[in-house]
């Protein structure tokens, strides 16, 4: 009886604590998923674990399994509407600017600027896209357990 | 085997068997003893009931003792039971409230499809930065090639 008690309490402490620190991607754009002419997607780590197991990703010049297996979470944030661009935008700004992101690239063509960001937490780390194209703006969050070094491995071709 | 039928028993004969001597005695003292027993076992219907005193057959000391250990035992039980309600609780009321952390797929495939998509155009956008960033570190370096090489002449 005792032993059962126990256990249920340590599996509730578990459950408290696992809701708690479920959140592994970048909260500020889960806002973005309710609102309206804004496309939200978000891919959570049990499900890239699932994909992981069901399919062999292929990506050019890319370690995928390795790469599948130290992310986390993905959001993608895509919006056509001229508010909500200019939302993401600042709200992009104000993240980079507090969390102490790290600017990567920034790759301006005549259509689309390309802002890449990096930011080194102790427990996470995040790599943020932002894509500003004349008619769209997209950000691609990838919160993992990443390092510089596996970013640099992606660029090899 | 021969069967008795309890209704052709002559209770006068039976009465007439001697019982033997402090038998009766005996088994009073062992229905007490049991009876204090099954009261030390039980639970109580109320805190502060079921205490054994040594007037009513048990020991102080070890009746206290079992009612401490039964005491701490409810308070935990009890902090279980809340911890238990409360986590599931703020489990499902926080859960419906964050659609942001809730998977948009549901087929595992769909949803690596659209992870090596962001990965793809993470990785180009990274090469097209480095071609960039390569193209400029070449026009640097014949840039100081020529330099280098005016310099030579004028030297």
């Amino acid at each position: 009886m005792r032993k059962i008690f126990s256990r249920t309490l340590i599996c509730t402490l578990i459950m408290l604590l696992s809701s708690l620190t479920a959140n592994a991607q970048v909260e500020e754009f889960e806002k973005y998923s309710d609102m309206k002419n804004v496309t939200y997607v978000y891919i959570s780590k049990a499900m890239l674990t699932l994909a992981k197991g069901l399919t062999a990703p292929s990506v050019p010049g890319m370690d995928m399994k390795n790469a599948f297996g130290k992310l986390n979470a993905i959001q993608i944030i895509t919006t056509e509407s001229k508010a909500a661009r200019a939302k993401l935008k600042a709200e992009v700004a104000d993240v980079v600017k507090r969390d102490k992101y790290e600017m990567l690239m920034q790759v301006d063509e005549d259509d689309s600027k390309v802002r890449i960001y990096f930011k080194d937490g102790k427990k996470q780390s995040v790599i943020l896209m932002s894509t500003d194209e004349s008619n769209e703006t997209s950000v691609i969050a990838f919160s993992g357990t990443f390092k510089i070094e596996d970013i640099q491995k992606m660029t090899e071709k | 085997m021969e069967r008795l039928n309890i209704n052709e028993l002559n209770i006068k004969e039976l009465e007439q068997i001697p019982i033997p001597e402090g038998l009766e005695e005996r088994l009073s003292a062992k229905i007490d003893e049991w009876d204090a027993a099954s009261r030390t076992v039980a639970i109580p219907s109320t805190p502060h009931r079921g205490f054994l005193s040594p007037d009513n057959g048990g020991t102080e000391g070890g009746a206290k003792t079992i009612e401490a250990g039964r005491g701490s035992w409810r308070a935990f039980a009890l902090a279980a039971s809340f911890i238990l309600v409360c986590g599931i609780g703020l489990y499902f009321a926080l859960a419906p409230t964050n659609k942001g952390t809730i998977d948009t797929y549901d087929d595992p495939q769909l949803a690596c499809q659209e992870a090596e998509n962001a990965l793809q155009l993470l990785a180009t956008n990274l090469n097209k930065g480095m071609a960039q960033y390569e193209a400029v570190n070449a026009k640097s370096r014949q840039a100081e090639e020529i330099l280098n090489k005016q310099l030579t002449k004028l030297n």
